[in-house]
Order: C-alpha cells, then sequence, then structure tokens
C-alpha cells in the first residue's frame, strides 16, 4: 500500500482554514465534534497548528486578501497532506464566483484530493467524503 | 407620529431643506444640500437622539447620492438624509465628529465609491486588498444623465 | 509606562470560525489599544446582487452569514415587498416568524457553547451544540436544508407547514424549553461565572448610541430597542412576547439576555402554531407581477440585532443598488470600549460577548493597518489564558470556601 495509506492507518489530524467563507460550512464542520457525530471516537480531531495536522480542511471562496495566506499555510503544512475542499465555495466559487474579490477556485491555488460539494454539505456527506477518500482500493484495481 | 407637522417643523428649522417626501410606511426621505448635513445631523443625533443606522453611496444619473439613514425607534420610522454630490467633484464633510460610530462606513465608501470625505480621522485603505489598483472603484456605474 | 506589547488573535483558530486579525496592544496585563484588519470576508455580495434578478438575490443574501441565514432574506423581503406594495398572506407571515424565531434560538444556543469554551467549560460546548441537533433536524424537516434554508420569496414563503410538522415542532420545543432550563441553572447561578463575567466588557447607553449598536448588545446596557416591537412585521404584532433587556452592560448581562430570550423565542413560535391552525392551509404567497421603481428600507431583527437592507429598483428585473448593513458592524466597533481597559485574558470572551459575525460584516468591513510590535503570545494562548483564569478564580473561590 501507499505511502499515505499506511501513513493514515491510525487517527486523523485535522486543521480547518477558512478562506473567506460564510460559515455555514464552518459550523457544520464544528458540529463534527459535537456529541451527535463525534469523530473523536475515530480518533480525529481539531488541532491549532498546521504542523500537526494530517488533513487541511479549506471551505470559503479564496478571496484576494486570504490566497497569500492559503498559499503560507500550505507550504508550512508536514507532507504528505491531504487537502480536502468543504462546501461549493472551494470547489468551484458557488455563488460567489462573478465576484470581483474572487482569487479561486481553491485548486487553482493549491493542489486538492477530495471535493465535497454542499452548500453547507452535512456532516454525513464529510464524514462520507473523508472516508471515501481514505479506503482502500477495490480489489479489481489492483491487476493492472 | 404626525407626520405634516413634523415636516412642516423640520422645514422651519433647516429652510435649506429642498425636499421631504414619505417614500413608503414609515419611512420618509430629507433632499438637502451638502451644507445642511452637519446641523441636521447633529439635530437629529444629539437633540432627538435618533438612532444612526448606516449610510448608502448610490453611482445615479445625476450625480453620487449619499442616504445617511436613522432611526427613530419611538415611533418606528426610519428617517433618511438624501445629499446629491456631482459627479466631478465627489467631496463632502466628514460627519465623524458628530456620529462615531460613523467613521468605519466612511471609509468603506472611501474605498468603492471614490467619494472623499474631508477631515477623516484615519482615510486608509481597508475592504479592499493593498494590491488592488488605485483608481478603481468597483461600485461606480459610470451610467450618465443624457446617456442612451 | 512599562513596555507594549502586541498580542495578534487570528487570523485562524480552530473556534473562531472566520478569519479576522486583530491587534491587542497591551501595557503589562492591561489592554491600552486595539486594532484590526479584515476585508479577508470579502465577497462583493451587493455588486454580486445587481446582476442578479430580484428572486434570485433571496439565494445570495441568505449566504452572506450561515446563522443569519434567514434574518437577512427576512429584511431584504421588508425591503422588496415595500416597493412593490404587497401585503402577504396571514399564514406566510406566521411561518416566517416561526422560522425567524427557531433560527434565533439556534443562534443563541451556539453563541452558549461557544462561550463556554471560551471560559473552559468545555462540558457547556459540548451540550449547547448537542441541544442545536433537534432544531436543525425540524429544520431539514419544514425547509429542506439544515442551514441555508431557501424559504421566503417575493410575496410570501415556498413550502407550508402541515399539521404533522407542527406537531413535531411543538414536542421539540417542549424539550428544547427543558434543555435551556438545565443551561440557565448551569450558567447562571455558577458562582464562578458570575465572578468571570460580572464587570468584564462593560458598555454604556452613550456607548451604544455612540455607535448605533443594536440588538442584545444593546438591550443588556438598557437600551431597549428590537425592531420586532418598534416597527413590527410578519406575525410580531399578532403574538405577544416582551423585550428582554438588562441594566449592567457588562458580558454577563449579555448572556442572561440571550439565554431570556430564548424562552421568549419559544413562546412566540407556540403562539404562532396556534394561529397557523386557523388560517387555510396552502395561501402562502401573494401574486406580485414586477417590481415597480422605487425604494425599499426593510429591517428586521436578527439574532445579533437589526439587519437592514436598502434596495433600489427601476422597474428593471434587478435591483439598481442593493446595500446590506448587518447588525455587527455596528457592534464590532465597540470593542474598542469594551476591551480597553481589561486584562488579555478577558479580552477572548470580551469580543465574544457581542456575538461578532465576521461574514455578515466582512462584506463592508474595513481594515486598520497598524505596523511594527512585537508577538509574544498567539490566539491559542489567548483561549488558554482565559480558560486559566476560570481555573484561577475556581481555586480561589475553593480556597476562601465560598463555593
Amino acid at each position: 500500500m501507499g505511502i499515505k495509506e499506511f501513513c493514515f492507518k491510525k487517527s486523523l489530524w485535522v486543521f480547518h482554514l477558512s478562506a473567506g467563507s460564510c460559515n455555514n460550512c464552518d459550523i457544520e464542520i464544528l458540529d463534527l465534534l459535537t456529541p451527535r457525530y463525534d469523530v473523536e471516537r475515530f480518533g480525529m480531531k481539531l488541532v491549532g497548528s498546521i504542523r500537526h495536522a494530517d488533513v487541511l480542511l479549506v471551505t470559503g471562496i479564496v478571496t484576494n486578501k486570504t490566497k497569500p495566506r492559503v498559499l503560507e499555510v500550505y507550504e508550512q503544512a508536514p507532507k504528505p497532506i491531504i487537502v480536502i475542499a468543504v462546501g461549493a465555495c472551494p470547489c468551484t466559487g458557488g455563488i460567489f464566483a462573478s465576484g470581483y474579490n474572487f482569487a479561486g477556485p481553491l485548486d487553482k491555488v493549491i493542489p486538492v484530493d477530495a471535493y465535497i460539494p454542499g452548500c453547507p454539505p452535512k456532516p454525513e456527506a464529510m464524514l462520507a467524503g473523508i472516508m471515501k477518500l481514505l479506503s482502500p482500493p477495490a480489489p479489481q484495481e489492483n491487476k493492472a | 407620529m404626525n407626520i405634516e407637522q413634523y415636516n412642516a417643523e423640520l422645514k422651519g428649522r433647516f429652510p435649506q431643506i429642498k425636499g421631504i417626501e414619505v417614500v413608503n410606511t414609515k419611512r420618509l426621505m430629507v433632499h438637502i444640500p451638502q451644507e445642511a448635513l452637519a446641523p441636521i445631523t447633529d439635530y437629529w443625533f444629539n437633540q432627538l437622539q435618533y438612532r444612526y443606522i448606516i449610510v448608502s453611496a448610490m453611482d445615479s444619473a445625476d450625480g453620487y447620492e449619499l442616504i445617511y439613514h436613522y432611526s427613530d425607534d419611538k415611533t418606528g420610522w426610519i428617517m433618511n438624509l438624501n445629499v446629491l454630490l456631482p459627479h466631478d467633484k465627489p467631496e463632502i464633510e466628514s460627519m465623524t465628529p458628530i456620529v462615531y460610530g460613523i467613521e468605519w462606513i466612511e471609509r468603506e465608501i472611501m474605498d468603492i465609491m471614490g467619494i472623499k470625505f474631508l477631515n477623516h480621522p484615519l482615510p486608509k485603505r481597508f475592504l479592499l486588498p493593498e494590491s488592488w489598483p488605485e483608481g478603481e472603484y468597483p461600485y461606480r456605474r459610470k451610467i450618465r444623465k443624457g446617456d442612451r | 509606562m512599562g513596555k507594549k506589547t502586541i498580542v495578534p488573535i487570528g487570523p485562524y483558530h480552530p473556534l473562531l470560525e472566520e478569519p479576522e486579525f486583530f491587534k491587542l496592544y497591551c501595557d503589562g496585563e492591561i489592554v491600552v489599544d486595539m486594532e484590526w484588519e479584515t476585508g479577508y470576508n470579502h465577497r462583493g455580495i451587493e455588486k454580486i446582487c445587481e446582476s442578479k434578478t430580484f428572486e434570485q438575490v433571496f439565494y445570495v443574501v441568505e449566504r452572506i452569514c450561515g446563522i443569519c441565514s434567514t434574518s437577512h432574506p427576512f429584511a431584504y423581503a421588508n425591503a422588496v415587498e415595500s416597493i412593490a406594495g404587497v401585503d402577504i398572506p396571514v399564514r406566510a407571515k406566521l411561518i416566517r416568524s416561526i422560522v425567524g424565531e427557531l433560527e434565533r434560538i439556534n443562534s443563541h444556543l451556539l453563541w452558549v457553547g461557544l462561550a463556554g469554551h471560551f471560559l473552559g467549560y468545555n462540558t457547556v460546548f459540548m451540550w449547547a451544540w448537542k441541544y442545536r441537533e433537534p432544531v436543525l433536524d425540524m429544520f431539514e424537516i419544514i425547509t429542506g436544508n439544515r442551514n441555508s434554508y431557501a424559504m421566503f420569496t417575493i410575496g410570501g414563503v415556498r413550502r407550508d407547514i402541515d399539521e404533522t410538522k407542527a406537531a413535531q415542532l411543538l414536542k421539540v420545543l417542549d424539550d428544547v424549553k427543558k434543555k435551556t432550563d438545565l443551561l440557565v441553572g448551569a450558567v447562571m447561578d455558577d458562582p464562578v461565572i458570575h465572578a468571570r463575567l460580572k464587570g468584564v466588557g462593560t458598555l454604556t447607553a452613550k456607548d451604544i448610541h455612540d455607535f448605533g449598536s443594536v440588538g442584545p448588545t444593546a438591550r443588556a446596557s438598557g437600551v431597549a430597542i428590537d425592531v420586532r416591537r418598534d416597527d413590527p412585521y410578519a406575525a410580531y404584532d399578532m403574538v405577544n412576547w416582551k423585550v428582554i433587556t438588562a441594566q449592567a452592560g457588562d458580558v454577563f448581562a449579555k448572556a442572561e439576555v440571550r439565554l431570556l430570550e430564548m424562552y421568549e423565542s419559544i413562546a412566540i413560535i407556540q403562539q404562532c402554531l396556534e394561529l397557523l391552525k386557523k388560517e387555510e392551509p396552502g395561501n402562502i404567497k401573494a401574486k406580485v407581477k414586477e417590481i415597480p421603481p422605487g425604494m425599499g428600507l426593510g429591517h428586521a431583527e436578527a439574532p445579533r440585532g437589526e439587519v437592514f437592507h436598502f434596495v433600489k429598483s427601476d422597474g428593471g428585473n434587478s435591483p439598481v443598488r442593493h446595500k446590506i448593513r448587518a447588525p455587527s458592524y455596528n457592534c464590532i466597533t465597540t470593542f474598542r470600549r469594551s476591551c480597553i481597559g481589561g486584562t488579555i485574558s478577558d479580552a477572548a470572551i470580551a469580543t465574544a460577548a457581542v456575538d461578532p459575525c465576521y461574514c455578515c460584516t466582512e462584506r463592508m468591513v474595513q481594515a486598520y493597518d497598524y505596523k511594527s510590535g512585537e508577538r509574544i503570545l498567539n490566539a491559542a494562548d489567548l483561549i488558554r489564558l482565559s480558560q486559566q483564569k476560570t481555573d484561577a478564580l475556581r481555586a480561589e473561590m475553593l480556597a476562601k470556601g465560598m463555593l
């Protein structure tokens, strides 16, 4: 198995970055910590510094002002790091794509490993997205 | 509130008022020249104790319209002062000495509409990033009177 | 004067969901000055609205902020419907009020959780956010989504509330009431919280007037302003409820106002559901052919205060100008009066007390650009300082036998 799968077999530490969001997605991410979804039982927790993180969750359209910060955070992140774009905004810009302060979408700024669309995506959708990203590939795919 | 009585009294106090209209239910619009802005603001904010809401800026065909919104919470009326600035000279005195909280919105309007507020305590760029080009005001529509 | 140090909070911290960057200038332990830089969230929404139709603008404004998701469409609907001169059906007014008040309960519970975390009461954070879940479930049942409900349209609402949903809502409200009692007991009667929050971040009635502050921030300083009572809209003049005020103006008063407002919201929803039974089901939208030229000034009471929308129409399909003022715009400015003079460990809770919603404010917030300074503490340190102060206070009170 690849180094990503090897490293991430255990619990994931997540760093959340808001690059100009309306806060809907951010609150749904925090909801994951609360007793109903309780991702801490999977070992996932939110950390305060990118240097301790395995996963970078980004929400929000990337505005002109947050773009340098997003790049800076990505530079500081220990590699390998999984980058997940949460919500319609970092995926494509959503309804704000026609604004004059739009500097995204996220994959034009940093490489993205997974997209979780939704406005906002439900916590179940976020969990499903992370699990899908980390599940081992199905046996047939290894034949080639 | 007896609006006719109120209008008559206001016009009596400030004869420079160009016009008063009731725009919608409980919404009053008072059109004034630049010079009358400070005295009426002082009267409304300090004497009548109206609550400061915000200032809107519009780029109309006749000029830049600045609308100062105040609320009379006792009656539920929203009272507005409408000042028209000419396109070639968009300058007006800052109201920060009278309404302390107006500082922010004046800086915002300077950034997005390019109207100059004279004697503003901190006239620096804010909302838009540092790299935004000077002289580019995103909210100007550039439609002028006589355009087809 | 001692050495001045700068303590930055932000831009990113796990529990400050939105990016903003404060600089506190400290002289030892005391905060002597404060500046901040924003513009990170500026998305140019007012300009985007000029290129959408009047109906599409609803979906843009409800994404200004996740928590005030109903309040912005409410004020915008008030503004546009006043231009069109249309009176909406009573059933639509009741449904609008129900959704608005549910959102208020949701927002205040969220705030209680965050405040609990800043003080070091992580259990309060977990409880409060757990009790939000049934409310979010009700939103999903009534509107189809946990946030960003898309309930409003010009002339009324888009979905009806039938008998089954109304019955489910009543059950959830009973549950929320019991949980609110629990939270009020846990928070209001705790002597450590009294010691921690009383006298911190005080704002006088004059401060409120100077900045034009609104909402619980104003009501906690004795200024009894509430758009629902001063300029009634929707169903607020059809039901009985009180405007909650406090006199002290400190963080404790603000918490008290928010907690007690939840009871009023529950009462309003229960009365609206009663009145809903008398209205003909299905009559939820008035026909509006077009928006004539004119100006509309609409406001609504969001959980954080008065949200104000100014819409100018020239008879076309889109607004010519749409000016949006969120309540936090006039409340965040009060930080200069509430934080300065206090200690660094109180800064975190004093700023959280006005329930700042940076994404509402960000579309038109300005940046103060201060240079130079030495950095000794970061954001996580400040929250930790606040939590440590609570622990120290608790230990002191235990030693004195006050607990």
